[in-house]
């Protein structure tokens, strides 16, 4: 069910925009935007006071050569929280960055998306890893990374009696 | 004579004076520090001055996102507990929240009035640690052996109705709560209750060490806030009413009568009252319901009996709950399967221990620096995960 500050607020997309808004429950809106004007379209929702960037998220899909980016926006005023979904290349995964918008929340988040999915924020200028030290091998967060594989290959050793186990 | 001393005095004293040529130098604040948790800062120092600050986290890096992509959601459950490890119950309820929006079940009554009063104890319990890490922080090392002690009384409530101490192993799963109250459990909660009521008035004693070394440090204007993504005490503490509690209640959350304490300072006093003023209305939510808790079944009936391969409905959700520390997140996807096909958890510390602690620290004492960092009611686990 919308309330009327969740209509009020898709009516002015669908009108400025021309972007179709979808609202599951109260105050949840749900969109799909093109990655051309990404930014500006940014711009625009934090003036209509989406203040607060609470996170992005990645989600990888490998069968579509598709990284999708979901970034959760909230409103302290209306309090209305938009989810954005963006869709992008997978080989070739690159968007702008939204640090120009968001600031600091947006560069940590988008530091942590780099380096575990692999994606490039162009405009971010501190993309350097949180969590890994020297890790030269794919992004980990990755579908395609098995992280069982890896464990076992790494760390696990088929003759040895005790951890046979994790090879069955 | 007196002419010599002047002169010798002058070239020991120049050095000192502090110049823009002067060398700054690396000091690391953590990971081993005792006083750090398992995080580390890495700060420039020039003179007495942090020039620069760089946080290092990773420490604690477990990948719970990649690791519930495994795993079926009960057994995410259990794995949220660890997502911190100071409110595992907190986790819990919002893992168990995501789960059932997907799954489109409602838990019912008596369980929501369960989780909010097992999710307040958390809360409580977590404000009273922060009470304890920033006084030994600060130097005032008896309140964190008070901390520690008036802990323990809710430590054992939480073993009496999960059976852990620390760890509740998917105490609140979805669907409900894995088990009712057990005998005697809503007397000695009201018990405990007085206890904390004791253990407020010691920490609003205003400790003369701890008001000297928090008051008008690592002040954080609301602009600031805001833009670099702070949320709950911390926000709180800068000026802007705002508690997901209230916002967009959960579970039960609309029925009761409480506050959003709110100040102006900004400064680690302030987010330091905030927190004692949060106890004292988590205690005012508990004691509502108790009263007003129903009768009834505390699982859902899908969920009474645990089926491995319960499918996931396609689709995906945004849930967000307010934990001791801000907000917190999960968001989940499903692509039909039995296991959740990615999970994004957001934790507030995510933010108070990048942006928002290089900023406080940038140009702030070095001895300030404990004070600074514990003042914002950090957790490690929620930041790395």
């Amino acid at each position: 069910m919308a309330a009327k500050e969740d209509l009020e607020i898709m009516d002015k997309i669908t009108l400025e925009f021309k972007i179709k808004c979808e609202v599951r429950r109260k105050g949840r809106i749900w969109l799909d935007t093109p990655t051309e004007g990404f930014v500006d379209f940014c711009k625009w929702l934090k003036e209509q006071g989406f203040e607060h960037l609470s996170a992005i998220s990645a989600i990888d899909w490998p069968d579509e050569s598709m990284c999708e980016l979901a970034y959760h926006l909230w409103s302290y005023q209306d309090k209305i929280l938009i989810t954005l979904k963006v869709k992008i290349d997978r080989q070739n995964a690159v968007i702008d960055s939204v640090t120009e918008v968001w600031d600091g929340s947006a560069q940590a988040h988008e530091r942590e998306i780099h380096e575990l999915f692999g994606v490039k924020f162009e405009g971010n200028n501190n993309l350097t890893p949180l969590f890994l030290e020297d890790w030269q091998g794919p992004p980990p967060f990755r579908k395609d990374f098995d992280w069982r594989e890896y464990v076992r290959g790494k760390y696990y050793d088929r003759q040895n009696e005790r951890e046979r186990v994790y090879y069955d | 004579m007196t002419g010599k001393m002047n002169a010798s005095a002058s070239t020991t004293i120049s050095p000192l004076q502090s110049t823009p040529e002067r060398a700054e130098y690396d000091l690391y604040f953590g990971p081993a520090h005792p006083g750090s948790g398992n995080f580390g800062v890495k700060l420039k120092i020039a003179g007495e001055i942090v020039a620069s600050a760089r946080a290092d986290p990773g420490y604690l890096h477990r990948g719970f996102e990649k690791l519930m992509e495994y795993r079926v959601p009960i057994q995410n459950s259990v794995l949220s507990d660890r997502i911190c490890v100071l409110e595992a119950l907190n986790w819990n309820l919002i893992h168990a929240e995501a789960v059932e929006e997907l799954l489109e079940i409602e838990p019912p009554e008596r369980a929501k009035y369960i989780r909010v009063i097992m999710a307040e104890l958390s809360r409580i319990q977590s404000h009273i640690i922060w009470f304890g890490v920033f006084s030994i922080g600060t130097g005032f090392d008896t309140g964190f052996k008070l901390a520690f002690g008036y802990r323990d009384y809710i430590l054992d409530l939480f073993e009496l109705v999960t059976g852990g101490r620390v760890y509740p192993a998917g105490y609140i799963c979805p669907g409900g709560v894995r088990r009712d109250f057990p005998d005697g459990a809503i007397e000695k909660i009201a018990h405990v209750l007085d206890q904390i009521g004791r253990m407020v008035r010691i920490e609003e004693m205003e400790n003369p060490v701890l008001v000297a070394r928090a008051k008008g440090i690592g002040i954080l204007k609301l602009e600031d806030a805001i833009k670099l993504g702070a949320t709950g005490p911390v926000l709180r503490a800068s000026g802007l009413k705002t508690d997901v509690r209230k916002d967009e209640p959960y579970e039960v959350y609309d029925r009761f009568d409480f506050e959003v304490p709110v100040r102006k300072e900004g400064d680690a006093y302030a987010r330091y009252l905030v927190g004692i003023e949060e106890i004292r209305q988590s205690v005012k939510i508990i004691k509502q319901a108790l009263q007003q808790l129903p009768e009834g079944e505390v699982i859902a009936p899908k969920f009474r009996r645990i089926k491995l391969s319960t499918k996931i409905p396609e689709g995906d959700v945004y849930v967000r709950n307010e934990v001791a520390r801000g907000e917190a997140g999960i968001y989940m996807v499903s692509d039909g399967g039995d296991k959740p096909y990615r999970v994004k958890i957001r934790g507030p510390s995510f933010l108070h221990m990048i942006p928002v602690l290089e900023h406080l620290l940038t140009g702030a004492q070095i001895a300030d620096v404990p004070a600074i960092y514990w003042s914002l009611n950090v957790c490690p686990a929620d930041l790395d995960r």
